[in-house]
């Protein structure tokens, strides 16, 4: 019986610590998702957040700058639209009418400066039409 | 044509019902007729399906555009390779290609040769022919991979170039043999608690079919890193996206399963984990295809969001888990282990250790994964967790796995004795320190680096050090020189030194995941003759050079390669623009040594000639590679038919009561 005992301490110790790191982990990485219009509803409250924002790229608003280091553009919904910048390597998924995930904060301005960009492939699995 | 193949399809799932059900019966009844007759059909519907492939492959490669599939993954320029890879790049064909790839896994389930779990083979075979009904209604009413169009267009959209690479081509055919390879396994622990035959002998059965499937899995995910590393141009291999994290799951609750059956066919333990084990494995399976196919987690691989797809997939998902675990509960009584562990310090506990930590990190990552659909059910907002989360949670694991893997080496079974221990310590545990202390003396700081290092080393000396004192014995013994001891050696016992190579591997893919603290990125615009310096490299801008093919715009930039102000040659990044897709593809150039990689993008440019470009110096990521051939290696050795099998595979049942 004490040996069980024994491996039952063990094993609760080991949940323990992995239920530990992961709450460690979880603090320092966990980031709303919000679509465009949900992230406008925030107001305020959410300028300079790190929040990630699901959004379509809309039409004719893509714009680069500084031989493409500079990606300007436009994410919309059904009801809103929020500008984004985004600094560093385009990933060649993106593509205007195409869903992107972009991580970054919303600054006073209304602007989303984006520091990652996550274009959901559409062609994987769905021919695009 | 593309109407034989949706036929044979519906035939196909005929004779599969039929044939489930005419195994349980003629199994259950003793009428040999019948079973023969569920047999005949198994083979029928395997029949049948590739019937449907081949129609199918012959659509794709006579660009028999009507079909709807062939027109959305395939064009006319496409080579015969990548015409038959788009067999499997889209959501119906894959699902096609899996139901395929598990009729004929069914195939060889019930014409191999055995001489022990005959008994559960029916049993068996019903339940893989239930999963393989379940796939075929999912091709006839969700993704019929026949559909036509009602037009036929002069040209398909062709197949998106990210696909278009050698790896592509590799990558989901071996994951997804994987993940079918996984069924087999299941549905034997599912007839051995059906017949109650509960002993060794379908853990006999799957030792060879899990190994498979797991090695598969494990190919599919290091080809898949292989890939986001040199196609997609962000620098990294792995980004702890939710498709990913849905194939490693279950291949780490299957790896925890390889050990943990171990212990039952050695000390008849671990009985009920063993099947909870197995059964979760294969839900991770079919949950993880759902993940990617249902478009319920946001993810950068995009999916069809088909709701009835999702829907099927997870009653699927929800009647095999409660019927499989109601079963296990049923039964068990029948399942009590025969031993004790019976000191702490014990190989025994090391496995058991190792379960632990290696289910918890599943766990973890599968938390993760999942935690943006739980956060908006429970408080109607979305919270998804990053990169960090899961290096953070599953770092220590990891490196706890590792560290388990040298300890159970050197530890005896069930009771070890402090001194043989010490005896088999010291010598890794010296030259691991030695080494720890050159790191440190050549720069490194970080406490958790050396660590992890000095972890590595310790356990892949422990390993190199059992290898040669085997070897040693061998080569006094029978008088062989140490090469030949060496191979000797492996061969004599494959299982087990092909499992200290795979070992090996995860040590070497350890050792490359550790670089990555030191991965360093800069971004430099520059004109030709400029230079930028990254680390002890210099990069000159030479030239861009730009050309048409058929298929895209070709952008190339030459950049001369400087090490600390010598030559050592020149990089050629590329971004293309591919006129059928109207998209913009990077292709990275990449330098690698042992030591570290060179890895160049180029961004984009100005019409007044400046060019942007991202570099990275990621310190040895090759070894990540190295070890995935290693893995493979070691996998492949292990899988190899033993001859000595049989005999090793009774003991347990001699000492059973």
């Amino acid at each position: 019986m004490l040996k069980k005992k024994k491996f039952l301490i063990g094993g609760i110790i080991v949940f323990l610590t992995i239920g530990y790191l992961g709450f460690i982990g979880f603090q320092s990485s966990a980031t709303y998702y919000y679509e465009v219009s949900e992230l406008l509803q925030q107001g305020s409250s959410v300028y300079g957040k790190n929040v990630r924002v699901n959004g379509q790229v809309a039409p004719g608003s893509l714009e680069q700058e500084a031989a493409g280091r500079i990606l300007r553009f436009t994410i919309i919904d059904r009801e809103e639209s929020l500008p984004v910048v985004y600094q560093g390597h385009v990933p060649g998924t993106l593509k205007v009418g195409g869903d992107v995930v972009v991580e970054g904060y919303l600054n006073p301005l209304g602007i989303f400066q984006a520091h990652t960009l996550m274009p959901k492939c559409p062609s994987r699995y769905v021919p695009s039409q | 044509m593309a109407d034989i193949g949706y036929i044979a399809l519906f035939l196909a799932l005929v004779a599969s019902i039929y044939s489930a059900i005419a195994f349980i019966l003629g199994a259950r009844g003793k009428h040999p007729g019948l079973t023969h007759s569920a047999r005949n059909s198994l083979l029928a519907t395997s029949g049948l399906v590739s019937i449907s492939v081949a129609v199918l492959v012959y659509a794709l490669v006579t660009h028999d555009f009507q079909i709807e599939y062939v027109a959305s993954y395939t064009s006319r320029d496409l080579s015969l390779a990548y015409l038959l890879s788009a067999l499997w790049a889209g959501n119906d064909g894959s699902l096609l290609f899996w139901a395929w790839l598990l009729s004929l896994f069914a195939t060889v389930v019930v014409l191999q040769k055995r001489d022990i779990g005959k008994e559960l083979v029916p049993y068996a075979a019903s339940i893989i022919m239930v999963i393989q009904a379940f796939f075929l209604i999912l091709l006839l009413l969700v993704s019929n991979p026949f559909q036509k169009l009602p037009f036929t267009p002069a040209e398909g959209l062709g197949l998106n170039p990210l696909l278009e690479n050698p790896w592509m081509v590799f990558h989901p055919p071996t994951t997804l043999a994987g993940y079918v390879g996984f069924t087999i396994p299941f549905a034997f622990a599912m007839a051995a608690l059906l017949t109650r035959r509960l002993g060794d002998e379908w853990l006999i059965t799957i030792r060879r079919w899990t190994l498979l499937a797991w090695l598969l899995l494990g190919v599919g995910n290091i080809t898949g890193a292989w890939w986001a590393y040199v196609v997609l141009g962000w620098g990294g291999y792995w980004a702890w996206d939710p498709v990913e994290n849905a194939s490693f799951i279950p291949w780490l609750v299957a790896t925890a399963f390889l050990h943990s059956i171990k212990m039952q066919r050695r000390r008849g333990m671990f009985k009920v984990w063993n099947m909870v084990l197995i059964i979760l494995t294969f839900v991770l399976t079919i949950f993880g295809t759902f993940l990617t196919r249902s478009g319920i987690i946001a993810s950068v691989h995009a999916f069809a969001e088909t709701p009835l797809l999702g829907n099927l997939f997870l009653t699927f998902i929800g009647v095999t888990l409660f019927g499989s675990l109601g079963l296990l509960y049923y039964r068990r009584e029948e399942l009590t282990d025969e031993a004790e562990t019976e000191s702490l310090v014990s190989r025994e506990t090391t496995f058991l250790l190792n379960n632990l930590l290696i289910v918890g990190a599943a766990f973890a990552i599968f938390w993760g994964t999942i935690f943006p659909v739980i956060s908006e059910a429970v408080r109607g907002v979305k919270i998804s967790v990053g990169p960090p989360f899961y290096n953070q949670v599953s770092g220590p694991i990891f490196l706890a796995i590792i560290l388990l893997i040298g300890v159970c080496i050197v530890i005896g079974w069930r009771r070890a004795s402090v001194k043989n221990l010490v005896g088999n310590f010291v010598w890794p545990l010296l030259v691991a320190l030695m080494l720890g202390i050159t790191l440190l003396i050549l720069g490194i700081r970080e406490w958790y680096v050396l660590i992890a290092f000095f972890v590595c080393n310790f356990v892949l000396l422990t390993i190199v050090y059992e290898w040669f004192r085997g070897t040693r014995v061998r080569h006094q013994m029978r008088a062989e020189n140490y090469l030949k001891a060496f191979l000797g050696l492996i061969w004599a016992n494959k299982p087990r030194y092909g499992g200290y190579m795979v070992h090996i591997a995860i040590i070497f893919i350890g050792i490359g995941v550790i670089g990555s603290v030191y991965d360093v990125e800069t971004e430099a615009t520059l004109i030709p003759g400029e230079s930028m310096t990254i680390k002890e490299y210099t990069l000159t801008y030479e030239n861009l050079d730009s050309y048409e093919t058929q298929s895209k715009l070709v952008a190339a930039a030459t950049l001369s390669v400087y090490n600390k102000g010598k030559l050592i040659g020149e990089l050629i990044p590329q971004r293309n623009f591919h006129w059928r897709q109207e998209q913009w593809l990077s292709e990275v150039a990449v330098r690698t040594t042992l030591l570290e990689d060179l890895y160049v993008i180029l961004i984009g440019w100005d019409k007044d000639g400046t060019t942007a470009f991202k570099v990275h110096v990621n310190p040895l990521v090759v070894w990540i590679w190295i070890g995935g051939g290693v893995f493979v290696l070691g996998g492949v050795i292990a899988f190899w038919p033993d001859r000595r099998e049989l005999p090793t595979a009774r003991k347990p049942r001699a000492r059973a009561k």
